[in-house]
């Protein structure tokens, strides 16, 4: 059992020694402050572990062994200081107890050696007591430090300060315990939990990667949960980059990161102020692995950055980054696209807005002359002069409608489009519609009413719904170039208003269809290009209609003719009086006007 | 009721189209345009667009009103301190202040100013409720009206406003 009791010794001894040697090379190969620090204390906590394994030291190897054993302890207070500076005071004090502790120990090694139990143990605990200080009190600090650290770095710092709590058990025992503890057994369990100490506190500063792996579990779990917001939802490409490069962060335990696009600008940055990225350009530190961004633009990055402690990537963080990188890369694609794409559309309505209202202006003057002439207001106009004056005044008011068109389709967009809903009769909207229509019909074309002889009341806006029949009136005329009969039947029947609106016409093809309820998705066909229009009538209609709770719809076959469709909900027959007065609240078909307005860029479809 | 002469041009002319005021006492106001003793209606039009303001006046003097043009807010207020039109016309784009300000300013300075009516290229609906929140008697978008037609009307606006002012007294 001694014999097992010294190999634990020796076992113990080795293992500082290895911990101190592992440390001090790595301080060597990335030399900071504060791995200097964290070097120092396990170096001399190596020494002490191996100049404890001289059998009957000299007295001067005592005191250098009491030295390096304080200094151990006062360096883990002096790297705590790198991370969280100690005040003025403290620090002082932290000296002054330093020189009190090696006084104590070597007035105990000079003048008590053989001093009673008691008093050995006394004196002790005065040495150990301010080790125990300097280490424990970065422990603490380390641990509620460390609650508000992603799962890599709570971890490391956890581990951290278990190693170092560890050794302060075992001491306090040691000492306390005295003579207890100095039977075989008692030295092999206390060797034990030391030795215990050495993998701890090498693993927060260098952990294997598969426990690197197993801290990061928790929050790849989180990671997964996030990446759907992260890359689908992400509403700029900004606020994609900010995301990605957080979760780049807690994902690698770095301190901080960064995103930057192909030129160089910084997107984003998580703990780190964007100034200083570019000091981190200039002298990248072995403690900042970076993945290329393929974006279509160039490569862009996306950089973590350890911080001061124990800066630990290996190629497992590497490959785990590169792979994020390019889910990022597409997500910012994705955000890029969709952020140019609303700037055109933006642009778009803009243009159409400004320009259409630009356009009010000449019109006015050409049309207000025109009129005046053909008023004959300026002197009298020979027979060609009328007949050119009224030319000019259709085509002006052409120019005009086209003009209108443009506004309402831009306000569309804007969602600025009210409706003035009442409550009319369908067949007087249709009536006053197809008179704005007679001008168009020639001799070929017929026109066929079919009229219910029963009211067909609907509530919707009258203006806007004369429109929209006057279109699909004057397109079916339009659209039948070798003329035909042009028929216009209302119905209704199961809550449900119907103009159908059919002609003998063009016809409209399958791929015509696609495009027929689209913006300027006029179709144009060698019979139909020579025929003029803005290709935002039907859009228009359809949009107007399905704003008012209705729709447009169409049959069509190509050579024979077409078939619109206009729906709009009936009116709700108005209840008696008092039935109105009983539920207040009740929406009731009555005369006054009802707005509706439409949803930004939604319209209300069934 | 006046339609719009173009049936085409009746896309959504609840937005400042004519044919939607109905004027009281507009038969009232020939009369007094035909009564020889009278002097003529006097229209004042703000408008700093000297194309537009010679056509309106062309028209205008043509059926017999008198018409003064102030290119700017702030002629407007010294015309209408020095006389008193019987109608006001306001465009809403002026060099010096927007005809929504000239009319604020109006409603505090002339407290019985004559009858506005807007004539404006915009016609959002924002713009048309704005003016009538500040008493505009009607809102015209200039492209919808021809000069014959804003004539037409004039008689109606003059009858409405003072309808108006006799509520207010």
């Amino acid at each position: 059992m001694t014999q097992a009791a010294t190999v634990a010794q020796d076992l113990t001894a080795l293992g500082f020694v290895a911990l101190g040697v592992a440390m001090g090379y790595r301080w060597y190969r990335d030399r900071g402050r504060a791995q200097g620090m964290l070097a120092a204390a396990l170096i001399c906590l190596a020494a002490v572990a191996a100049l404890g394994r001289i059998p009957n030291p000299p007295l001067v190897l005592s005191i250098v062994n009491l030295f390096l054993f304080m200094l151990s302890g006062f360096f883990v207070l002096l790297f705590r200081h790198e991370f969280v500076p100690l005040g003025r005071t403290a620090l002082y004090l932290a000296y002054a107890l330093l020189a009190l502790a090696i006084l104590v120990g070597i007035v105990d090694v000079l003048a008590f050696r053989n001093a009673s139990a008691p008093v050995a143990a006394i004196l002790g605990v005065l040495i150990v007591a301010p080790w125990s200080i300097f280490v424990g009190e970065p422990i603490v600090r380390f641990w509620a430090q460390s609650n508000s650290l992603p799962a890599v770095q709570k971890a490391r710092m956890r581990f951290l300060s278990a190693g170092f709590g560890l050794l302060i058990a075992v001491l306090f025992i040691a000492v306390i315990a005295g003579a207890a503890l100095q039977s075989p057994t008692g030295i092999l369990l206390t060797q034990l939990v030391a030795l215990l100490a050495v993998p701890v506190i090498y693993f927060s500063f260098a952990p294997p990667s598969l426990l690197r792996r197993i801290w990061r579990l928790a929050e790849e779990n989180e990671i997964r949960a996030a990446l759907q917001d992260l890359l689908i939802f992400s509403p700029t490409r900004r606020v994609m980059a900010e995301r990605a490069v957080y979760w780049a962060v807690r994902m690698m335990g770095a301190t901080s990161g960064f995103v930057t696009d192909a030129e160089g600008n910084v997107l984003a940055t998580a703990g780190i102020d964007p100034g200083r990225v570019e000091s981190l350009f200039a002298s990248p530190p072995e403690s900042v692995i970076s993945a290329p961004l393929h974006l279509t633009e160039g490569q862009g990055k996306l950089a973590v950055v350890a911080g001061t402690f124990s800066p630990v990537f290996g190629s497992e963080e590497a490959a785990q980054l590169a792979g994020y990188a390019n889910a990022v890369a597409a997500g910012l694609e994705r955000a890029r696209v969709t952020e140019r794409m609303a700037a055109l559309e933006d642009n778009k309505t803009q243009f159409l807005n400004l320009a259409s209202h630009e356009l009010r202006g000449p019109v006015t003057v050409i049309r207000g002359y025109v009129s005046m002439l053909e008023g004959g207001l300026l002197g009298d106009l020979n027979d060609q002069g009328r007949k050119a004056a009224g030319v000019m005044a259709a085509k002006v008011s052409e120019m005009n409608e086209l003009i209108e068109q443009m506004i309402e389709a831009a306000r569309l967009e804007e969602g600025g489009v009210t409706v003035h809903a009442v409550e009319i009769d369908l067949r007087d909207i249709v009536r006053s519609a197809a008179e704005m229509v007679m001008p168009m019909l020639d001799a070929s074309h017929k026109l066929e009413m079919d009229l219910p002889d029963r009211r067909v009341r609907v509530r919707v806006d009258p203006d806007r719904t004369r429109t929209i029949v006057g279109n699909l009136l004057s397109n079916a005329i339009k659209y039948s170039p070798e003329g035909g009969t042009v028929t216009c039947q209302v119905r209704s029947r199961a809550g449900v208003a119907r103009v159908v609106v059919t002609d003998e016409g063009v016809g409209i093809s399958r791929e015509g269809m696609a495009t027929l309820f689209t913006r300027f998705g006029r179709i144009l066909t060698p019979e139909t290009e020579h025929l003029k229009g803005t290709g935002l009538g039907l859009f228009l209609g359809r949009q107007l209609a399905r704003l008012q709770g209705g729709d447009i719809t169409v049959a069509s076959v190509e050579g024979k003719g077409s078939t619109f469709t206009l729906q709009l909900p009936l009116a709700v027959v108005p209840p008696s009086p008092d039935a109105a007065s009983s539920d207040g609240g009740h929406e009731v078909a009555g005369s006054t006007p009802r707005v509706v307005t439409m949803p930004a860029k939604s319209p209300t479809s069934d | 009721m006046i339609e719009p002469r173009s049936a085409l041009l009746k896309w959504f002319p609840d937005h400042g189209g004519l044919g939607s005021s109905g004027a009281p006492g507009a038969e009232i106001l020939p009369l007094r345009l035909k009564g020889r003793q009278r002097p003529a209606i006097h229209v004042l039009m703000i408008e700093d667009d000297s194309s537009i303001a010679e056509m309106y006046r062309l028209q205008l003097e043509h059926d017999g009103y008198s018409v003064s043009v102030a290119t700017t807010g702030e002629l407007a207020f010294s015309t209408l301190s020095g006389s008193a039109p019987d109608l006001v016309l306001l465009d809403l784009l002026l060099p010096d202040r927007s005809g929504f300000e000239v009319l604020a300013a109006l409603n505090e300075r002339f407290p019985n100013h004559p009858p506005v009516v807007i004539l404006s290229n915009y016609g959002e609906p924002s713009m048309i409720d704005r003016g009538r929140a500040l008493g505009a008697v009607d809102y015209l978008v200039k492209s919808r009206v021809t000069p014959a037609e804003i004539s037409e009307h004039i008689p109606g606006w003059v009858a409405q406003g003072r309808g108006r002012g006799q509520k207010d007294s």
